[in-house]
């Protein structure tokens, strides 16, 4: 994208004698700005929805009072803590203070740049894509313990020391999960990993349900493999029920404890972040990324009609299970549906790869975030080791060595 | 057991440790007891096979009038058997020391401390006596009758209570 | 190289603090997570009930002993009054009786509902303490209905109550009590069953039926250890001699007997318990009745001294009052369940780690304001 930025800005009469070198610096500037811009905005957006999300599960509205339905509650939050009065505690290390949330940000913030939007959106098209963005999102908990240990406060402290302990030992079954997944590519390239899973096939090879080639659908041990990087990922950026290092309860706020202002809306931020990494990965190994689930026309109207026998049937459950009836998800795929059947422009469009079915995908994993957040208790500290160590690890070893059989069964490798 | 049948009981073993047994002006019939004895009192009255008092509901202390002694009351209650007996014990106002139960019941810590915190008795062999609803650095003992608050505390005005 | 010198490290927590249910400070010794000992500071709420007691005439009172256990006031109230009324002798209208075991029984439910949600919130569980707090609502509401308050009542007055209950609120309460059932279910689904919750309770703070008993643990945590001592039943006050209620004791069914989880799960059965009491309540409730006949003109207790006992929603509420035949108590001590309960913590709480103490503080449910007075 920065390349073809170029290339844009120097196919103008006016702007062609500046040079390729100011061109390159020019587009390399738009684009960071325009990852930091959706970091940004989507944190902001995020925010809202999740206080929407857990409104909803817990029987009450959410914020209702700025803007219609409460939409520029989060503006208004991002304001007020832009102008709070800039706290650094007296004993604090101040160096390390002023630098930690900056880490945290700056290390959520550029690993967008290697991300797969859709077939084109794609800042840096790097070979080592997925080595890339797990490496750095590791520093992250760098900055974790140097904001934990400069707070000069024992809360703090405990908080920087499991997030720690926490990050680097679910980074192992974490990194070993996605390992399979590069075993089955071949290539640590991100876009290269989303076109393999392109077209349609049977669903674990053998058995005759036609679905998108997707690697969660590729063997039984991807499935199982999709389900530990989400829980490994999940542990990853600290959420609930793997929240410790900042788990209100205990250690107050963890390590954000004595920040305040700007540089814990810069915590928030990078959050939100490291929470719309993890969906883009998830979507991006394991559902297809920016892939259509429905790649061939007609495929769209077909799997849009089972979608909606599907929503009925759910309501069906709903009215006979509680007893009230809900119409929105028959109504929506109703008319989606028919649309599609209707003009088969939008059935192809619906087809067609791209940026809608990427957010769409990431949207999806997002929610099941926040609906984990807001149904489960947090494990304790040395639980959540020894599902670390004791269950995922072992499991994910194993599922390593069971791609690789599947893969010599199934013929795609040879010896 | 009757509360009449603990008194006897009582009083056959301890003797004269025991002073006296008040039925009127009361609605938990007492035992009033030596508080230097009272230790050894409660210890027997929770190992005993047929009183088995293990349980110290409620511990108080009282100030009758701001002249007379300070008085302790407690009142026991078995889980197993199920009865009740209240003890009392005097404590003279300038050097009001009791012999502590702590140990014996573990209730008693806390509410000995707050006995101690509220009418300054002392609790002989209490493991840890300090104040416990006021701070450690309050002056006198406030529900005291005789109890006078200090103008200030800390450099904050203390409000009168009438 | 020099040996690697480690040392606990003495940790604050409180008196500001998410989960210590108001101002309590706890001083943990800690070897990193682990709890070697735990000292609890109280006396951050004390606003000396006893010494205004002093200076305050019998019915007024009333309003402060509300605001000692502020989530279960109307319990408090209904214990105070029985005492004075025990010290008078005064009999009291039927209807009276039944309506203040309603009271005292709503009232349970609605502080057990806190009990459970903060539970859940100490170890990590958000959203069932909204939904508790939905159903607590509506409790809330019918003591509305009732004494115009939410929170704080000054309903039961000594001889009798402030004002009979409005129409209406009968119906209300049957319609509260069918949908109770099914709410309770809810919270079994999200949280009682759960695996994390079960694996952060059971087997956490295991208080045996000895050391519960020695530290005057009462109530819900004394039964979770498998004590069946109920005042309601052991020693019937009012007229709970009249009603079919069981006494929930701890099992152990995930764990060892007396656990946090146990602790929790009496609470829960407690409640639908309390629900059936309201019930047989409200189908025995006398229609006919005044409840001021009662009310004496003067209170004025004859001399003497009493030590009454009522089963509060945290445990055995005591107040001992000493009269010396004026309208002003000369001596009033409440034994408030939460102080004892507190205690225990250091006890049960010792090996485990930070985490751990947070759910065992909860799972003791504990109200600041009866324990600092």
């Amino acid at each position: 994208m920065i390349q073809s930025l170029a290339n844009w800005i120097l196919s103008f009469d006016i702007l062609a004698g500046m040079g390729n070198p100011v061109a390159w610096g020019l587009s390399l500037f738009v684009v960071s700005a325009l990852i930091f811009v959706f970091v940004a905005l989507n944190a902001i957006v995020l925010v809202y929805i999740e206080r929407k999300v857990s409104a909803f599960m817990q029987v009450r509205l959410g914020p209702m009072r700025v803007g219609k339905f409460g939409s520029l509650q989060t503006v208004a939050d991002a304001l007020k803590l832009l102008q709070k009065e800039d706290i650094i505690p007296q004993m604090a290390d101040k160096i390390l203070f002023v630098i930690g949330p900056w880490v945290i940000l700056v290390a959520s913030v550029v690993t967008f740049a290697a991300i797969p939007f859709s077939d084109t959106l794609l800042a840096a098209n790097m070979n080592i894509g997925l080595f890339y963005v797990v490496s750095i999102s590791s520093i992250v908990v760098l900055g974790i313990v140097m904001a934990g240990w400069a707070s000069n406060n024992k809360w703090s402290l405990y908080g920087a020391m499991r997030s720690a302990a926490q990050i680097i030992s679910y980074e192992i079954p974490v990194g070993i999960t996605l390992i399979a997944v590069v075993a089955v590519v071949g290539s640590l390239n991100l876009q290269t990993i989303v076109i393999a899973q392109g077209g349609t096939g049977n669903l674990f090879h053998w058995i005759p349900i036609p679905l998108p080639n997707w690697f969660v659908f590729h063997d039984p041990f991807l499935f199982l493999a999709a389900f530990i990087y989400l829980t490994g990922a999940t542990a990853e950026i600290n959420r609930t029920p793997f929240d410790i290092p900042e788990s209100e309860s205990e250690l107050v706020a963890g390590f954000m404890t004595e920040f305040s202002g700007l540089r814990w809306a810069l915590f928030f931020l990078s959050e939100y972040a490291n929470a719309t990494l993890v969906a883009f990965l998830v979507s991006i190994i394991f559902l297809g990324g920016w892939q259509s689930p429905f790649s061939t026309y007609g495929g769209a109207q077909v799997g849009f009609s089972i979608l909606t026998l599907l929503a009925i049937m759910w309501t069906v459950f709903v009215k006979i299970k509680a007893k009230r009836l809900s119409i929105f998800p028959v109504g929506l795929s109703l008319v989606i549906t028919l649309c599609a059947w209707l003009f088969p422009g939008f059935a192809l469009w619906l087809a067609s790869p791209g940026l809608f079915w990427m957010l769409l995908k990431v949207a999806s994993i997002i929610f099941l975030l926040m609906w984990f957040r807001w149904t489960f208790p947090r494990l304790r500290v040395d639980q959540l080791m020894y599902v670390s160590w004791k269950v995922i690890l072992p499991i994910s070893l194993i599922n390593l060595m069971g791609v690789a059989v599947w893969m010599w069964l199934t013929g795609e490798i040879q010896f | 057991m009757k509360e009449q049948e603990i008194y006897a009981d009582l009083s056959a073993k301890f003797g004269d440790k025991i002073i006296e047994f008040v039925e009127e002006e009361t609605l938990n019939p007492t035992v009033i007891v030596k508080p230097a004895a009272l230790d050894e009192i409660c210890n027997y009255l929770k190992d005993s096979e047929d009183l088995q008092f293990d349980s110290l509901m409620n511990l108080a202390g009282h100030d009758a009038d701001g002249e007379s002694d300070l008085s302790v009351i407690y009142h026991l209650y078995s889980t197993s058997i199920k009865h009740y007996i209240t003890l009392k014990t005097f404590a003279s106002r300038d050097t009001p020391a009791v012999k502590s139960i702590a140990k014996i019941y573990r209730t008693a810590d806390w509410h000995e401390r707050e006995a101690y915190d509220l009418y300054g008795i002392i609790f002989e062999g209490h493991p840890d006596l300090k104040r416990i609803l006021m701070e450690e650095d309050w002056e006198g003992y406030p529900l005291r009758k005789d109890y006078v608050a200090a103008e200030f505390y800390r450099g904050m005005r203390i409000e009168k209570v009438k | 190289m020099g040996r690697l010198h480690a040392e606990e490290m003495v940790l604050n927590m409180g008196p500001q603090h998410p989960s210590t249910h108001g101002v309590l400070r706890l001083k943990l010794r800690t070897d990193g997570e682990i709890v070697s000992h735990i000292e609890p500071v109280i006396g951050y709420l004390h606003r000396s009930f006893e010494k205004h007691a002093e200076n305050l005439e019998y019915q007024m009172v009333t309003p402060f002993t509300g605001r000692c256990d502020y989530l279960g006031a109307m319990g408090s109230e209904h214990g105070y009054a029985m005492a004075v009324e025990k010290m008078m002798g005064i009999e009291l209208p039927e209807r009276v009786e039944y309506l203040r075991v309603i009271f005292a029984e709503l009232q349970r439910i609605a502080s057990h509902l806190v009990a459970l949600g903060t539970f859940g919130l100490d170890v990590g569980a958000i959203t069932p303490f909204i939904y508790c707090f939905r159903e607590r609502e509506l409790i809330l509401d019918l003591f509305e209905m009732a004494s115009g308050a939410r929170l704080l009542y000054n309903y039961i007055w000594i001889g009798g109550l402030a004002h009979d209950i409005p129409p209406g609120f009968v119906e209300k309460t049957y319609e509260f009590l069918d949908a109770f059932d099914k709410h309770v279910a809810e919270y079994n689904q999200i949280l009682t069953g759960n695996k994390i919750f079960i694996e952060r309770a059971a087997d956490i703070g295991v208080m045996t039926p000895e050391i519960a008993i020695n530290y005057g643990v009462t109530g819900p945590s004394l039964r979770a250890s498998g004590v069946n001592i109920d005042i309601r039943r052991t020693q019937p006050y009012s007229i709970y001699d009249r009603f079919d209620f069981d006494v929930p004791l701890g099992e152990g069914i995930h764990g060892t007997v007396g656990d946090s989880w146990d602790r929790y799960y009496v609470r829960v059965l407690e409640m639908k318990e309390s629900a059936k009491i309201v019930r047989q309540a409200l189908d025995q409730l006398p229609v006919e009745g005044d409840v001021k006949s009662a009310i004496p003109r003067r209170i004025r207790p004859p001399k003497g001294e009493i030590y009454f006992r009522s089963e509060n929603p945290r445990g055995e509420l005591g107040y001992y009052i000493v009269s010396d035949g004026k309208n002003v108590p000369l001596r009033l001590k409440m034994r408030s369940p939460a102080f004892s309960n507190l205690s225990v913590i250091n006890e049960i709480g010792q090996g485990f780690m930070i985490s751990d103490v947070i759910a065992i503080l909860g799972s003791l449910d504990i109200v600041l304001g009866e324990i600092d007075r």
